[in-house]
């Protein structure tokens, strides 16, 4: 995948993310697993993050997923939100039909 | 390396040619630098040349006569430049001998092959040949004339390859 | 054939037979097995990109996104109508209509693509060649067959080189994508110019439809004008002579450098002299009996495309008059919104795809299910898609034209705005695109949002404006009168703007006139190039005409003195 705008920092934490083979959605690894909720994401410092898209790579197939990635997030925010643009898209949905949003407070697909 | 023909596989009687060593008798592939000194060889045998994807096929014009196999390659399937050597071989150089597809070229990769003027396909040991008689046996038609002069279908372009 | 006993064949489009059929069902169950070995583990995703890719399955942000052709635009109602189903029960009710005439779904699971496939072969439809490096579904004027200025159907040829490209041995393999259009009159309405090849015919000799061919057209990266390579090519050529360029791009097209495979640097690398000289001399060298397009082929291929009934009441034109005078709205509509028809009574009818503040190229189910249903009750069962995401229906009788235009209404699909500056072409950008530097659909809803009044559209007149959410360039920038492209800047969204494109028989590429500027700002920027346009414009000039009288000064000042 091409991970063109999506810059990691030095410092701070970020969480993993990557697409379900089956039906090519959005996921964030959290403590039970993969979630289509960035709220339920694992937030990991920056310090660790290589190691930890590593074990989550060598899982890929096992888990059923592909193009696996950090994604750095803000610092200060009541639940996980991504730096960029690009990656609050993946997290959110297209901000050009909230009818498909995801809020960051409440984590939920508004279908 | 095992040999597939006509979707199924097959020995292979041909050996390259050793590097640093003279080319001997037998049916040996040499590489293109190695071209003369195989033309010139006079232990008995077949002779083939690997011609590689950057290479014009108009360079073996001359040798053709002594030529029983050319082989192509593809580096990557997706480097397809073996397709327009292969049909070029034969529609404007006659060549009517075995045209080998070497490297990494797919199974769903096998009619366009056949199309194309490619007899024979070198494959890994231990390929299963199954995914390559399948797409062998794929489609009915095809939507233009090749060079293989298929059986015209109905109307417009469309040809029943055999 | 057996099936055209039972109904008349479809206006505007080629019509399967039992074989052509076949061949999509064996499409269909190859991709299958492509699917399940790549749920199973058997492929991975490395192997399988290319197989799905050749499907027209891409991978965007949130979810596949599937391409479905749409063959030189035209569709009939019920391909139209599998069109709602699909995105009704596989996606989130909507698709979304590209710059060259296909439809995307945006939300698609992996699962479902085979069903899908084998839904759309039941009514002659794929996605084959809709992505990946092979030669790309072939577009064509979306006013074919209707046209007064047509020499010939370019539809009829379009097809002939969708079956001729249709799995191609040898250029399903091609350095880079590969995209063809061709029009049907002297009068380019698609994008010849900018096309790897670009097909005009031109009237001959002797009677007999003769051929313009430009190559090495393209946008993207480094815009380029195609060349003219030949000027005069006979019809029955026409294979050979495509066949010819294609060996010698497929041979010599660069393979190293992504960014650099296109056909269009091979011609600029080669000069257009030394690059002609190959194609020459491997269409001297083929055997061209081989290749040949007869007269008895394109016959054979025509007699598979309905042709409409052009009969009209003589009063049609009359009751057309009549209708307008009688209500202004219509009026503004059918001022902006229609076409000269070839035949006496009829009319040609865009539909815009873009209300004020909406979404270029998206239509909901529901809306698609409507033109289906306009298309059957008003023109001939047939409609098509234009490369400007907009839909035409090629044959309305002008005493039609009112009931045409209350059911667009209903459908919200009565927006007056076409070829002004609420037509705007964007591509998906960032909202939805794995590539994007930034989103390209907000900008063009809020310039549309902001000259949403049809009376100051039709002041400020024709305009072309172009929005690409990176320098990939599908939304076109580089051929806007005004175009804006997406680029990044440390994370964030900036756009740079450029004057002075056009694809039409004027083709060039726009200039750039100045740093990249937030949203916002670059919304305010075009309001002040309308504004200065709107000055500085003598009697009849369009934008464009204005610019390159006065060239970017004026335009450039007016955005950046007061930014
Ligand atoms: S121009 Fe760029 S952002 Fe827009 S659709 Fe093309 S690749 Fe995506």
């Amino acid at each position: 995948m091409d991970v063109r705008s999506n810059r990691r920092e030095q410092g701070g934490s970020s969480a993993i993310t990557a697409n379900r083979l089956l039906d090519g959605r959005t996921v964030w690894l959290g403590a039970h697993g993969w979630s289509e909720q960035i709220a339920e994401a694992r937030v990991i410092a920056n310090t660790d993050i290589e190691a930890a898209i590593e074990d989550a790579r060598a899982r890929a197939a096992a888990d059923s997923v592909m193009a696996i990635y950090g994604v750095q997030l803000l610092p200060d925010t009541a639940t996980p939100e991504p730096l960029t643009m690009r990656e609050r898209i993946r997290a959110f949905g297209p901000s050009v039909h909230p009818a498909f949003a995801i809020s960051p407070q409440e984590g939920q697909r508004h279908e | 390396m095992p040999l597939l023909e006509s979707g199924v596989l097959a020995a292979d009687p041909w050996r390259p040619a050793a590097e640093d060593e003279p080319i001997g008798a037998g049916d040996v592939i040499v590489p293109l630098a190695r071209l003369d000194e195989g033309l010139a060889r006079s232990d008995p045998g077949r002779l083939g040349v690997l011609l590689p994807p950057e290479a014009e096929p108009s360079a073996l014009r001359a040798a053709l006569p002594g030529l029983s196999l050319i082989a192509v390659t593809f580096p990557i399937f997706r480097d397809g430049r073996a397709f327009t050597q292969a049909r070029t071989l034969r529609e404007h150089l006659g060549f009517t001998g075995e045209i080998r597809a070497t490297g990494k070229p797919l199974p769903d990769q096998y009619e366009f092959l056949r199309r194309c003027g490619v007899t024979t396909v070198e494959v890994p040991e231990g390929t299963d040949p199954a995914p390559w008689a399948r797409e062998h046996a794929r489609f009915d038609v095809a939507y233009q004339p090749s060079i293989l002069n298929e059986t015209r279908e109905g109307f417009a372009l469309r040809r029943i390859p055999g | 054939m057996s099936d055209t006993a039972t109904r008349p064949l479809p206006v505007g489009h080629y019509t399967y037979d039992q074989v052509d059929h076949d061949f999509l069902r064996a499409r269909v169950e190859q991709f299958r097995d492509q699917v399940a070995r790549r749920i199973s583990g058997e492929l991975s995703e490395d192997e399988f990109k290319p197989l799905r890719l050749m499907n027209g399955l891409y991978h965007q942000l949130h979810a596949y996104m599937l391409r479905v052709a749409v063959p030189y635009g035209t569709m009939d109602a019920r391909q139209v109508r599998m069109l709602a189903h699909i995105a009704r029960t596989y996606d989130r009710d909507y698709g979304h209509f590209t710059t060259r005439q296909n439809i995307q779904f945006n939300w698609i699971r992996l699962e479902d693509t085979p069903e899908i496939l084998e839904q759309l072969a039941s009514v002659e439809m794929h996605a084959i060649q809709t992505s990946g490096n092979c030669i790309r579904n072939v577009t064509s004027d979306e006013f074919a067959g209707a046209a007064a200025d047509e020499l010939v159907d370019p539809r009829v040829h379009a097809e002939i080189l969708r079956q001729w490209s249709t799995l191609h041995p040898e250029f399903t393999f091609l350095p880079r994508k590969f995209k063809i259009a061709i029009s049907g009159s002297p009068h380019d309405r698609v994008a010849a110019r900018f096309h790897d090849i670009g097909v005009v015919a031109k009237p001959g000799p002797d009677g007999a439809v003769r051929f313009e061919v430009f190559v090495g057209g393209g946008m993207g990266r480094t815009p380029i004008v195609g060349v003219r390579i030949h000027d005069h090519l006979p019809e029955e050529d026409l294979l050979a002579y495509l066949e010819a360029i294609l060996r010698v791009y497929n041979a010599y097209g660069r393979r190293d450098n992504i960014y650099k495979a296109r056909i269009k640097i091979l011609v600029q690398a080669l000069g257009l002299d030394a690059f002609r000289e190959k194609v020459e001399a491997e269409f001297a060298a083929m055997d061209r009996a081989r290749y040949r397009l007869t007269p008895e082929t394109v016959a054979a291929i025509r007699a598979r495309f309905g042709t409409p009934d052009l009969i009209a009441p003589a009063d049609a034109p009359a009751k057309l008059a009549a209708d307008r005078a009688a209500n202004p709205h219509f009026d503004r509509w059918a001022r902006t919104n229609t076409h000269p028809h070839r035949a006496p009574g009829f009319i040609c009818v865009a539909v815009s795809v873009k209300p004020a503040g909406g979404i270029p190229g998206d239509a909901t189910s529901h809306q698609i299910d409507a033109l289906a249903d306009i298309a059957e009750r008003f023109s001939f069962d047939e409609l098509r898609v234009t490369h400007m995401q907009n839909i035409v229906f090629g044959h309305v009788r002008q005493d039609e034209l009112l009931a045409l235009w209350h059911a667009l209404g209903e459908a919200g699909l009565a927006t007056p705005n076409l070829g002004l500056i609420g037509d705007i072409i964007a591509c998906p950008g960032l909202d939805y695109c794995a590539l994007a530097n930034a989103r390209s659909i907000p900008i063009a809803q809020k310039i549309s949002a902001r000259f949403a009044d049809p009376t100051l559209q039709e002041q400020i007149g024709r305009i072309h404006v172009n929005i690409s959410g990176c320098i990939n360039a599908c939304g076109h920038h580089h051929a806007g009168h005004i175009g804006i492209l997406g680029v990044d800047k440390k994370g964030e969204e900036f756009f740079q703007i450029t004057l002075g494109g056009s694809a039409e028989d004027d083709a060039a590429i726009g200039q750039i006139i100045g740093p990249a500027l937030p949203e916002d700002a670059t919304v305010d920027a075009v309001a002040r190039l309308i504004e200065t346009y709107l000055t500085l414009r003598q009697e009849g000039e369009r934008f464009l005409d204005t610019y390159r009288r006065l060239g970017q000064a004026p335009f450039k000042d007016s955005v950046y003195a007061t930014a």
